[in-house]
């Protein structure tokens, strides 16, 4: 059941994707150079500047009408040289910016920086309203699945079970009139029946026949049987949980198209029992000028304004207030009870890639939990994986040892005692 | 897949109320009425089919449901901004001081969880005592003050200050008395605030007293060498230890480090270069050291004072009152072999006694300098400052308050409402002051009397110092945000005299700079990563004793005689500290409650301790409720059977009796503080009393007696003669078995073992403690103890033993048979989980819960056993623990882990254990894991030492070593190697992993 609708829900993503993507598309083909100037602005502009905000340097709305262009190429390609020679513009900019100074991009061509202003100018130009109704769409988009599968399959399952009662009773009913009947000496209807006789006669006959009843019976009882154990055996295992996230954080954003290093943030790993959720200061590192306006029409995305608000942070003085209030994430990977885990063990010593048991992390937009987490689970992996031990003096005494003992066999985890009780729970 | 959507079952859940918070936690409404059940028809009633069909589909079906539960929804939540240091999951560890020991505070996310001793620490070498180990659960205590208070109503420090300061202008403007009362303050930034607190107030006075008294022997010393200091003891340095009711390795002054000293004389090490201190002790109550003497002489409070000038005589002296001990000729005997041996070992000995009398002390000076002690064994030089109190200016303190001349008082650090001799006259004369102010972190017995309570923090949450000998200083350094609304008294007083320093951090860096560090080549950084600086030992003196001594025996004489006067009816009754509790300052630790007491394994009580003949002659039974009656005061208390305890004599504990204590502490024991005397100008803990039954008795929950021996020979012990002739007389003859049932374990990697050296061991507990704290041990209560069910992991069991004319008894029932019961011996034996290879629990487990390992531990996985309980029964040791409910889900068990702030103290990389699962040490494999781990990630092979088992770690004596006993350079397998080692029942095959070396007796024929 759950793996049907996660195929469904990945479909409907798919979709939703794909159609945006050919409206973005189309938007795009608009206006061509503002598209080229739009990836440059990106590349070059963003770590300083907004397009509706103040960041480091001033926002650039309207910056077309503010400047003539000759000025403002002039500016873009050599922004120190200008000041230096005195150009009363120039100087009133870094007044009023002043310690930050616009770096120079000899680099850009005029055409180049044309399509920058042309990009500027189109997203100044843009009503503000859409990015807020997108936000609000996105937002309740996400509730969709509030009515779980579990309470539409029991209720679907409790409609069957009805219906057949009803049915067998029907039948029984049935069945005891005609007895009641037949003992009343009142056989008239028999000849009734006879015209329908034809039809059921085959199914009839089969019903009456008790060889076939027990086999039927039995293949259910198999049947009805297995799934229970196998549907037993799942209990408490929560393969594909995706709790909703108070921040919607794109691992695939981050981890995959960004390519920040998992250690980044998640210090704890090669050091620690836990890899541990980044404290807020990890994410300003970045966050402090990354805003993202330019996809929420100069706002600063939600997502990371959350950050904002935990933090009491006033983007706009770039002062911290005291009214922090801690983000409370909902955990996706529950180890089950009185299990030791260790990150370091594994990641660190071991070199095990995360993506060993978080499964394919740097695409997921939203994080699931990829392995069943199970004991059967985790000795396999301890029965199957060698030891890494080369170059590490710590294993040189103990591999010797075994060595000895099970001569040429695999040295795996499990071979230096890795499915021992006490190495997991204690 | 699931949303994190909440679901309740209705409004009470939904809006959490109290009384659904306090029945979920319970797992039935009310207690389950098993006796009921067992008592009446219960188990005989007949079921109909027709109900046991039914509840049997019910059952079917609910854990069905039961099972489709969705995902759980656990909150994770990271700082916002991480300290730099913190790492989620590492512990991170800070020096601090506890009671003037160096410690090192183990920390987990920011919240202190274990103390050790700092191996730096040069009182402890990195070794704690029990109430040090327990001391990091007195932070989280409930029943501290979450608040200051002024009139029982909590206020705020603004509030405080303003009312404080106000007071004390118009009481210096009045002239009159100001009093600082607290118990010994050896931290020289206190003492420095209270110099400038009487700078700005000059009528105020610093009035220190300690619950139990050390006055005896400053005094002593003032008198007998212009030297008001209580000297420094070295007992490594002594070949022959003589002591006089001085339980040094228990109470006495400095215990950590005395049992470090003691056992250095003892040890392995030590008998391996054939030499073993002897240590004679003359006491009434049986006390920790008088159990580990070499020769114990049980001696009335009477006859101690007429043995000391006996014993003076004998070495030469010439003193009238000296007579012979006609009741107790044992005691004469003995005198007359100490004397001779003391002779023989002059400046290689020391005489001790515990008495708090002046004239005592200055004829023990008298008898040291006799022997030479001084310069070698005693140092008055560099005195000990663990004890400053002084008897006779708290006593006239109380004459001020009567006489209305003080005006304002402050305590900090100080109970006499709970403490003094006579509570009724401190409180009557207390009501007389105007402005009465405790910095008590309770509401205790005397801070509840005072208008303004200013709590203080606890140590691990303040920046402080300590002093504990001459030029050894500690600093105490915070490792956690106050838990409550508390301030440190120092700041208090800081701000009440308008210091031009506010801020009390400021002001001991101010001190230390000025003052110590200007005398070493360190800086603040270096203090507070190695915890202490040490200026330096100055040389030892030698002093002889000259002044004339017939005026103080003259006193002790009469003191003598005023005891022994009572006649027949009367007992000599004897109040001591016990090692647990101690003066009772600590006494809401539940840990220290429920460890037992070393010599009697009482826990959750005090008692009567009376000898077995004593006590038949009495017709007084064991646990037979009793009266003991002073001129001045009386108490009814169970009775305890001690054998060992002096004929005539009776025993109780202070510390026990609390009424103010908190939630775990109050209302247990009674109250023995008031049976103390003022006399000659000091507390004197001895007096003569009267008993009587009360009628009734009262079951004392005991440990020792849960389980039997059988008769088996467990304990090996020898004699040093017998030693010196064969290493390994005592061990038994070793059990070569010539078949096995069993196929042998390889341990190839590691293989832990254990050596336990029962000559070192001194039985003092720390290690019990240390164990409660490193692995989650709950505590059960008193009513739980008296059921067996008590869940320490490691217990330290005393065997006493019998030997006379060749006779020898190890049983402990055929005990009651013995007439004098008057010269037994004790051993300690710490035992805990032996790891056999062939371990007999593994074999009855029906679902292999427990299983042997490739590194020869036994391992127990909880969540797979099912509670049968059949390993605890085959257990040979009687070590393993089973968890009769939830300790820590319920409300019965209020006092520890069934609590939001006390369960901070738990170690989070081990697991509470739920109701059902048995469980048994398990070596600190938590500790083992890690030691490993990190021997990993720094790509090195595991160095001995690496690995510390908490017990071990903490031992005052290094008596339990732990390592691979596959590494044959390690401490362990070198210990192993010695004759003395045997296995405690190694002829039934086990072959357990801990071997023991025997107890050395150094007996003396007479």
């Amino acid at each position: 059941m759950r793996s049907i609708s996660l195929f469904f829900r990945s479909v409907a993503k798919s979709l939703i994707l794909i159609s945006s993507l050919s409206i973005a598309a189309i938007s795009v083909v608009h206006a061509q150079d503002a598209g080229a100037g739009a990836a440059i602005f990106k590349q070059k502009c963003t770590s300083c500047h907004a397009i509706g905000s103040v960041v480091i340097g001033p926002a650039l709305k309207g910056v077309n009408d503010r400047h003539d262009q000759a000025w403002l190429l002039k500016w873009i390609k050599n922004a120190p040289a200008m000041m230096a020679s005195g150009d009363p513009k120039a100087k009133a900019l870094f007044k009023q910016y002043k310690p930050a100074v616009m770096t120079a991009f000899p680099e850009l061509s005029d055409n180049d920086i044309k399509g920058i202003l042309a990009y500027i100018k189109a997203e100044g130009d843009k009503p503000a309203a859409s990015a807020n109704s997108t936000a609000t769409d996105a937002s309740t988009g996400g509730k969709s699945g509030d009515v779980s599968d579990f309470m539409l399959a029991g209720l679907i399952a409790v409609i069957i079970i009805a219906f057949l009662v009803i049915l067998v009773l029907n039948r029984v009913i049935s069945t005891l009139e005609r007895i009641l009947l037949q003992k009343q000496g009142l056989a008239e209807e028999k000849e009734v029946e006879e015209g329908d006789k034809d039809r059921f006669a085959g199914l009839k006959k089969l019903s009456k026949n008790k060889k076939f009843i027990f086999f039927v019976v039995l293949l259910a009882i198999i049947f009805l049987g297995s799934v229970g154990w196998m549907g037993m055996w799942e209990t408490d295992i929560h393969q594909g949980y995706q709790p909703v996230q108070p921040i919607k954080f794109s691992h695939q954003l981050h981890a995959g198209i960004n390519k920040i290093d998992c250690q980044y943030c998640h210090t704890g790993a090669y050091k620690s029992k836990n890899a541990s959720i980044p404290s807020l200061n990890v994410c300003m590192n970045c966050h402090n000028y990354v805003q993202a306006t330019d996809k929420y029409n100069g706002e600063i995305s939600p997502e990371i304004q959350k950050i904002y608000r935990a933090l009491d942070y006033d983007p706009k003085t770039k002062q911290y207030g005291p009214n922090t209030k801690p983000v409370e994430w909902i955990r996706i990977h529950n180890l089950p009870d009185f299990a030791y885990f260790n990150h370091s063990q594994h990641v660190g010593v071991a070199g095990v890639k995360c993506q060993k048991c978080h499964g394919p992390i740097e695409t997921m937009p939203e994080v699931y939990q990829y392995s069943p987490l199970t004991m059967k689970w985790c000795i396999n992996c301890h029965k199957e994986t060698e030891v890494n031990h080369k170059g590490n003096a710590y294993y040189d005494k103990l591999i010797a040892a075994h060595e000895q003992l099970k001569k040429g066999q695999k040295m795996t985890a499990a071979v230096l005692g890795g499915i021992e009780c006490g190495k997991c729970h204690y | 897949m699931e949303s994190n959507k909440k679901y309740w079952k209705g409004l009470e859940e939904l809006q959490n109320t109290k009384e659904f918070v306090e029945l979920n936690k319970h797992e039935f409404a009310e207690p389950l009425p098993i006796e009921e059940v067992l008592n009446e028809a219960g188990l005989s009633t007949i079921t109909p089919r027709r109900d046991f069909l039914k509840a049997l589909g019910f059952g079917l079906g609910a854990v069905t449901l039961a099972a489709c539960q969705p995902a759980p929804i656990h909150k994770s939540i990271p700082y916002l901004i991480k300290p730099e240091d913190v790492v989620p999951g590492i512990p991170n560890y800070y020096t601090s001081t506890f009671n003037g020991h160096s410690i090192l505070v183990k920390t987990r996310e920011g919240r202190p969880i274990k103390i050790e001793g700092n191996p730096n620490c040069l009182l402890s070498k990195g070794r704690l005592s029990a109430r040090g180990q327990a001391s990091v659960l007195d932070l989280y205590d409930v029943s501290r003050l979450k608040d200051p208070m002024y009139n029982n109503n909590s206020t705020t420090w603004g509030e405080i200050d303003q009312f404080v300061k106000a007071e004390l202008n118009k009481i210096q403007a009045g002239g009159k008395k100001i009093r600082i009362v607290s118990s010994t303050v050896n931290s020289p930034s206190t003492k420095s605030v209270i110099t400038d607190f009487i700078a700005q107030y000059p009528n105020t006075k610093h009035v220190q007293v300690d619950a139990v008294s050390y006055t005896g022997i400053i005094k002593a010393n003032e008198n007998s060498f212009g030297k008001a200091v209580l000297p420094r003891y070295h007992f490594d340095k002594a070949d022959l230890i003589v002591s006089f009711a001085a339980d040094f390795l228990g109470t006495w002054i400095s215990p950590v480090e005395f049992n470090r000293q003691y056992a250095s004389n003892r040890n392995n090490t030590s008998l391996k270069n054939k030499k073993m201190s002897r240590h004679i002790q003359f006491e009434s109550g049986m006390s920790l050291t008088g159990s580990n003497a070499d020769t114990r002489i049980p001696l009335k409070p009477s006859e101690e004072g007429i043995a000391l000038i006996n014993l003076y005589n004998a070495l030469g002296g010439n003193l009238s009152g000296g007579k012979k001990l006609t009741n107790n000729p044992n005691a004469d005997k003995a005198i007359t072999l100490a004397a001779l041996e003391l002779s023989k070992a002059k400046g290689r000995a020391v005489v001790v006694c515990g008495s708090n009398d002046v004239s005592m002390q200055i004829l023990v000076n008298a008898i040291n300098s006799l022997i030479g002690s001084y310069g070698t064994t005693i140092d008055l030089d560099n005195p000990s400052y663990q004890y400053a109190g002084n008897d006779a200016e708290f006593v006239e303190f109380i004459n001020e308050m009567n006489r209305g001349e003080v005006d304002a008082v402050f305590f900090l650090n100080s109970n006499p409402a709970y403490n003094y001799v006579n509570a009724k006259e401190f409180t009557d004369a207390l009501s007389k002051v105007k402005l009465r102010v405790s910095f008590a972190d309770r509401q205790d017995e005397t801070a509840s009397l005072c208008q303004v309570i200013a709590p203080n923090h606890h140590y691990l949450e303040s920046w402080g110092d300590a002093n504990a000998f001459e030029n050894y200083y500690t600093i105490v350094q915070p490792t956690i945000n106050p838990v409550y609304n508390s301030r440190n008294a120092e700041q208090g007083l800081l701000i009440w005299s308008d210091n031009a320093v506010k801020d009390y951090y400021q002001y001991i860096q101010n001190n230390w700079t000025k003052n110590i560090f200007s005398r070493s080549n360190t800086t603040w950084k270096d203090l507070l990563q190695t915890g202490s600086v040490y200026l330096g030992e100055k040389p030892a003196g030698t002093y002889s004793f000259t002044k004339d001594l017939n005026a103080v025996a003259q006193t002790i004489v009469n003191e003598s005689n005023a005891l022994a006067k009572g006649g027949d009816n009367a007992v000599e009754l004897h109040i001591y500290e016990n090692v647990a509790i101690g003066d009772g300052k600590a006494a809401n630790n539940p840990w220290l409650q429920e460890l037992p007491d070393p010599v009697t394994k009482v826990t959750w009580d005090n008692f009567v301790a009376i000898a077995p003949k004593y006590a038949e002659k009495l017709g007084i039974g064991e646990f037979d409720l009793i009266e003991v009656k002073t001129g001045k005061y009386k108490i009814t208390l169970p009775v305890l059977i001690q054998p060992g305890q002096a004929i005539g004599t009776v025993s109780i504990a202070v510390g026990y009796g609390r009424t103010k204590a908190g939630q775990a502490g109050s209302d247990v024991g009674k109250n023995a503080y008031p049976f103390i005397n003022f006399l000659n100008g000091t507390f004197q803990t001895v007096s003569s009393a009267t008993i009587s039954k009360a009628g009734g008795s009262y079951e004392l929950a005991q440990t020792q007696t849960h389980h039997s021996i059988e008769g088996r020979n467990i304990i090996r012990e020898t004699t040093l003669k017998d030693y010196l002739k064969d290493p390994s007389s005592g061990t038994g003859h070793r059990h070569e078995n010539k078949f096995d049932l069993w196929n042998e374990y390889d341990h190839p990697g590691h293989n832990w073992v254990m050596a336990i050296d029962l000559n070192a061991c001194t039985g003092c507990g720390a290690c019990v403690v240390a164990c409660n704290a490193e692995n989650n041990i709950p505590v059960v209560g008193r009513d739980e103890v008296r059921r067996r069910r008590e869940m320490h992991w490691i217990r330290i069991d005393r065997y006493y033993s019998f030997n006379e004319n060749g006779k020898s008894i190890t049983k402990e029932k055929e005990l009651k048979h013995l007439d004098n019961m008057d010269n037994v011996s004790v051993v300690y034996q710490p035992m805990l989980c032996q790891h056999c290879d062939h371990a007999p629990c593994e074999t009855v487990c029906p679902v292999l819960a427990t299983v042997h390992s490739s590194e020869g531990l036994n391992h127990m996985a909880y969540n797979r056993c099912i509670g049968t309980r059949y390993c605890a029964n085959n257990c040979p040791y009687k070590v393993r623990r089973f968890n009769w409910f939830n300790y820590w889900n319920d409300s019965r068990f209020d006092n520890y882990m069934n609590n939001e702030f006390t369960q901070l103290v738990l170690n989070p990389d081990v697991t509470t254990r739920s109701r059902g699962v048995m469980e048994k040490c398990s070596m600190c494999i938590q500790r083992i894991q890690a030691g490993k781990l990190q021997a990993k990630m720094e790509k090195r092979p595991l160095k001995d030492g690496d690995v510390k088992v908490a017990c071990q770690q903490t031992c005052p004596t290094n008596a339990i070593i732990f390592g691979d006993g596959n590494d044959p350079n390690s401490e362990v397998a070198q210990a192993l190697k010695s004759e003395r080692t045997y296995y405690v029942l190694e002829e039934i095959n086990t072959k357990p992993g801990i071997g023991y070396q025997t107890k050395v007796r150094n007996t003396v024929e007479v």
